[in-house]
Parts: C-alpha cells; structure tokens; sequence
C-alpha cells in the first residue's frame, strides 16, 4: 500500500503552495482541497480595525507534534485523505501575506475532503501553541484564543 | 528536589520578562501547587495565572497532574495562530 504523505511545520520562510501541493499529490490524487489564510489589514466585522502587522510566535517542537495530531485525527475520520500538509509561517508578517496553509488530497472532490481542510484549520486553532501580537496604527496587543484544551488533546 | 526548565509564551513571557527559568520545586509536586508557587515567587504572573494553559513535557496538563522528573512545563494563554 502507499504510504500517504503528511507534511506538518513551523516555518519563518514564504509558504510555496505549489511546492507543497505537488507534495501530497499521488497518482491516485484527482482533488485538493487547500485553506490558506493571510494577514488581514483591514477589519471590519465587529471591532473594526486596521492592521500593520502581525508578529507570530510558537512553541515549535510541540506545535509541530500537535500539527502531526491533528493530522492523525484528519486520518481517522476521514481515511479517503491521501496527502495532508498543514504549515504556520512565523515571525513578522504583513496584510496580504499568507500565514498558514492547510491543504488535503483525495481522489475526488466529493469524499469529505472539503471538510477534512476545514477540520485541520479549525482544529490548528484549537491546539497548536502559536500565538500573535498584533501591530496597529494605536498600539500593540495579543490575540488571545479562548479555547481550553481538554485531558488528552 | 526536582529540577525543572519554565518556557514562557506570548503575554507570559512579556509580563515574566524573560522566555525561560530553571526552578527547583520539591519532588511529587501538582500542577496546582506549582501554579501557587509561581505566583508567590513571581507576583507580576499572578493574574496571568487564572486563564493559562500549562503543559507537561509538550502535552497539555492539568491541575492535579503531578509534574515529573526533570520536566519541560510550559505556561501560555490560549492559542491564537492561523
């Protein structure tokens, strides 16, 4: 049997999307379904605000054991997902600049793979120690997550 | 005694001033206690304390979890990446 890629990193370098995606693209591979999510520099949907910069941190040997779990747990609920790659670029990052890529492959686009990518986004967000600082034209402040992990997470 | 290495992260490591401490803490003791001890030794932490989330050799753990040998704890608020 294939052994199916996954690929899991905290990274300070640009997110090369194609480089990745031929990554965990198999011959079997008809259908990818990839999120990438940017600095936004202008918010508007509830406190509205701008944005200079984000200043990204993490605690990378964990992080990048928590991306592998969250991996896994892609895997059991959704076993048709052939590749998976899920990466956080780090450091000081601009509006318009992507920040993290979760991508999943199968071979069609109607196995879960939609939602599998979904997973993998919103779980990140849940486990995986990154934090950011955010740089704004009135100051500085941290973006606090508000989720608790549960024993065993 | 148990010799132990502290990480800090995000507003914690602003408020501790610094990214990383070797403590001793006496052997067999909790995540609880310890939380209690860092807060005494180290007041500026204190608020910090009610919503951190602390970690046991890189898994998260919790307050009656006993913190073992020579263990890397780290203390952080809740993630925030993406």
């Amino acid at each position: 049997m294939t052994q199916f890629p996954t690929i899991y990193s905290i990274t300070e370098s640009e997110i090369d999307l194609n480089d990745l995606l031929a990554k965990i693209t198999l011959t079997s591979t008809g259908a990818a379904a990839i999120f990438a999510g940017m600095v936004r520099g202008v918010t508007s949907r509830g406190d509205s605000h701008e944005t200079e910069y984000l200043e990204y941190e993490s605690y990378v040997p964990m992080a990048e054991a928590k991306m592998k779990q969250v991996a896994d747990e892609i895997r059991e609920k959704w076993p048709i997902v052939e590749g998976i790659a899920i990466v956080q670029r780090i450091g000081k990052l601009y509006p318009k600049t992507p920040t993290v890529l979760i991508a999943c492959t199968a071979a069609h686009r109607d196995t879960g793979v939609f939602d599998a990518a979904r997973y993998g986004i919103d779980r990140l967000k849940e486990i995986v120690p990154v934090w950011k600082k955010e740089i704004g034209p009135d100051g500085q402040e941290w973006v606090e997550g508000d989720y608790i992990p549960k024993p065993g997470e | 005694m148990n010799h132990i290495k502290l990480l800090f992260f995000a507003t914690i490591r602003d408020r501790a001033g610094t990214k990383s401490m070797e403590v001793d803490i006496p052997a067999d003791m909790t995540i609880l206690q310890l939380k209690e001890k860092i807060g005494t030794d180290y007041p500026n932490l204190k608020e910090s304390l009610k919503s951190v989330l602390i970690t046991i050799n890189r898994e998260y753990a919790f307050d009656e979890a006993v913190v073992p040998t020579d263990a890397e704890i780290a203390l952080f608020p809740p993630v925030s990446g993406g």
